[in-house]
């Protein structure tokens, strides 16, 4: 007995409802609109249409490896002298999944950084680690602004790794407000937004503003603690 | 006092009129995937439904507009050719992999503002509208299965009829939500 177009777009809704990629098949119009209508109605379930982080590296890397001009490496490549010029610690932790990423992307020694902007560390001279917030006070692919009296910080908890960059816009000092959705972190001055690691995403001057500074955190207990005065 | 003077003649400059407003520009393509992944994924997700095909055309959505594109380049122009590219990549998946034709284009209408809106609770507020359009039978069967993740065996026991009733009435019932997502809700 041949499926009918009911028979086969229920097979086609059932593989969505249990997350599989659907079966390919010659499909007649009104089951390719009965399919398409499902896709919408399968992405109204909360939550079902965010990437998980890792969709987004495995995209990421895609792209990487097609696109030849990576700024990406001047980046990294920069991340990697801060992390000989610091050699801390800290400075490690802060720098480590930018490593990572040098490592396993290009697979090969970059020589030295050309001209992209640099992201500075803020590490002070006389600091100290303090606890800015609990972990449960940031669940996973949250960002909150946190201050330590001297320092407006944004820490941020990507898919479970805690970092922290500076919380006030390189461009003139406007504080940053985080953009969960859209993972970064906006300037209300100047259309300026920053990526949750700090990079300039994009900007509304003439000239590119400077990447935001990291700024040395852990997980100490259940307290994030940021390296600051 | 002379510059307070000068600044109550003058007025307050308008945003465009301050030194260094300028268009929003991506400087590299980090910067365009960092902004419009998720934008993009949840866009084509949208439209197949699935975590590993829509991963798979936001590469494809992501990988074209930046191959074709020269950076830096102003944000809503990218913005507008990433939604460019989303909508024929989308009807390029639907023809190659389901045979679907022309009308395949009609139904990956994409809006050109898809980028920029806000993203969270719009296909939930779509299909909740979809649904309360939809006579009651159909509306059944696609809360049951959709919102409440009944089996089509379930589905039927809970609507007193036969499986395979339950999955005509499914088809239909899906059949007549693209009708109204084309005709009332676009």
């Amino acid at each position: 007995m041949t499926d009918s177009p009911a028979d086969r777009v229920a097979r086609f809704v059932d593989d969505l409802l249990h997350g599989r990629r659907p079966r390919r098949f010659n499909a007649s119009q009104e089951e390719v609109e009965a399919m398409s209508a499902a896709a919408g109605m399968v992405s109204a379930r909360v939550g079902a249409d965010l990437p998980d982080k890792a969709a987004l590296d495995r995209i990421h890397r895609r792209l990487a490896a097609a696109l030849d001009e990576s700024p990406a490496l001047d980046r990294h490549v920069s991340r990697r002298v801060l992390l000989r010029t610091f050699g801390t610690a800290a400075a490690a932790m802060v720098i480590g999944v930018g490593l990572d990423e040098v490592v396993t992307r290009q697979g090969k020694s970059p020589g030295p950084g050309g001209g992209a902007p640099t992201q500075a560390v803020l590490m002070p001279d006389s600091g100290a680690w303090k606890p800015v917030a609990s972990v449960t006070q940031l669940p996973a692919g949250h960002a909150m602004t946190v201050s330590t009296g001297a320092i407006d910080a944004v820490i941020v908890n990507d898919g479970g790794s805690i970092s922290a960059v500076s919380g006030i816009c390189t461009h003139l000092g406007c504080k940053l407000q985080p953009d969960d959705a859209g993972r970064k972190l906006d300037c209300p001055c100047h259309q300026t937004a920053f990526g949750w690691s700090g990079k300039v995403l994009y900007y509304r001057l003439k000239v590119e503003p400077a990447n935001l500074p990291q700024i040395p955190s852990r997980v100490n207990g259940d307290q994030i603690e940021l390296f600051v005065v | 006092m002379l510059a307070v003077t000068e600044l109550r003649v003058v007025g307050p400059p308008e945003p465009d009129d301050l030194p260094g407003a300028e268009t929003a520009v991506y400087p590299d393509w980090e910067a365009v995937y960092a902004d419009n992944v998720v934008g993009i994924y949840q866009l084509v997700f949208r439209r197949v439904g699935n975590a590993a095909d829509a991963e798979d055309l936001a590469a494809e959505v992501l990988m074209q507009t930046l191959k074709t594109l020269r950076l830096p380049a102003p944000v809503h122009n990218v913005r507008a050719y990433l939604v460019k590219t989303a909508r024929t990549v989308l009807a390029d998946h639907w023809r190659r992999h389901y045979a679907a034709k022309d009308a395949a284009t009609e139904l990956q209408q994409v809006p050109p503002d898809a980028l920029t809106a806000p993203r969270n609770t719009a296909a939930s507020e779509r299909a909740e509208r979809l649904l309360s359009l939809l006579p009651d039978n159909f509306r059944r069967i696609l809360e049951l299965r959709f919102l409440r993740g009944y089996s089509v065996r379930e589905a039927a026991n809970e609507l007193g009829v036969t499986e395979s009733n339950a999955r005509v009435l499914q088809f239909r019932a899906l059949r007549k939500a693209a009708d109204l997502e084309l005709e009332v809700l676009r």
